[in-house]
């Protein structure tokens, strides 16, 4: 059970956090006293007092650096970066628009790496951060339809450790929390029958619920987690 | 626009902050004229890197120009900018000036 008040001097920078997971962990940190930052391509989706959102666009470099420019002008440290934001598009290799494709590789790796590059240099000067990436079951499960998408899964999960590498003579740990099916939007476009019979190949056959997620989380964004990092955490029992 | 003695100031700024982060046995010989990288540099490979963030970081504060020191046109120049002190703020001179 997560401590009142855990997040209370910290400052949270979540990517996608209009919806979904991304809100989900926006709101936890809310709640347990942190301030949060939230990258987004919309419109903000949540009013609180401490929350800051920014219309960003992850898969656009320059309007990373542009949102960091406007972050530093309210901030000058971030202690917890969490990159959630993504894109899904699943179709057979063969048929799969290049644009959409290209799309996932933006947001879903590209995004991450330039956001986490523009993060750890303000974590750099208090000498503690938190970095963790949300991957997915996708990049050991491999599904039919979902090679980009998975790829790019992996992809984070190695830019991940070699970031940890980098980093942790900076005291800033590099973890990737690999989620496995929630109830979103995003799982919503996904046939209804592939997501079943994902389901039912897990060990633990059910939906990921949000505390299945923000349990790790905890961890992996407090002190107690100073000595995990280049990990990758998978739920329900995949690996 | 920045002058030779301001961009200067900059970096040994940057280089004083590398000091600050190491103990009293670590320090660096901070001149005009010390290595920043190549065989004789005193800077591994870390803290080339912070100081890299920190003149890029102090380069925009102060000029509000955004510079990038590690791009494509850096790494290929016939004398590294990272060379020594002097060569940096000569790179950087060079940058800002192309940029105003």
């Amino acid at each position: 059970m997560t401590e009142v008040g855990a997040y209370a001097g910290k400052l949270a920078l979540v990517t996608g956090s209009r919806r979904g997971v991304g809100r989900v962990i926006a709101e936890h940190f809310l709640h347990y006293g942190g301030r949060v930052v939230g990258f987004a391509r919309g419109e903000a989706t949540i009013t609180h007092p401490k929350y800051a959102h920014f219309q960003v666009d992850v898969g656009d470099p320059a309007a990373v650096q542009k949102g960091f420019a406007e972050l530093r002008k309210i901030t000058d440290a971030v202690h917890i970066l969490v990159n959630n934001a993504a894109v899904l598009t699943s179709q057979y290799a063969m048929i799969m628009p290049p644009a959409a494709a290209q799309a996932m590789l933006s947001t879903n790796l590209m995004g991450p790496f330039m956001v986490s590059r523009e993060a750890s240099k303000m974590m750099r000067k208090a000498k503690w951060g938190r970095i963790i990436n949300i991957g997915s079951m996708a990049a050991s499960l491999e599904p039919i339809g979902d090679s980009m998408y998975a790829a790019c899964k992996a992809g984070l999960t190695t830019l991940t450790n070699v970031m940890a590498k980098e980093l942790a003579p900076l005291n800033i740990t590099c973890n990737t929390l690999a989620v496995s099916a929630i109830k979103t939007d995003m799982l919503a476009q996904l046939p209804q029958d592939k997501i079943a019979q994902v389901i039912a190949s897990l060990p633990i056959p059910r939906f990921a619920e949000p505390d299945d997620i923000l349990n790790v989380l905890d961890f992996l964004a407090s002190e107690r987690s100073s000595y995990i990092t280049a990990q990758t955490i998978y739920l329900g029992g995949v690996n | 626009m920045l002058d030779k003695k301001s961009v200067q100031a900059i970096i040994l700024q940057a280089l004083s902050n590398i000091n600050d982060e190491r103990g009293a046995d670590e320090q660096i010989q901070i001149c005009l004229d010390m290595r920043l990288f190549g065989t004789d540099a005193v800077l591994d490979s870390l803290s080339l890197v912070s100081v890299i963030v920190d003149v890029e970081a102090a380069i925009s504060d102060v000029s509000g120009r955004d510079i990038s020191l590690t791009d494509d046109r850096a790494m290929s120049q016939a004398v590294s900018p990272f060379a020594g002190v002097s060569t940096l703020t000569d790179y950087i001179l060079l940058l800002l000036s192309e940029a105003a």
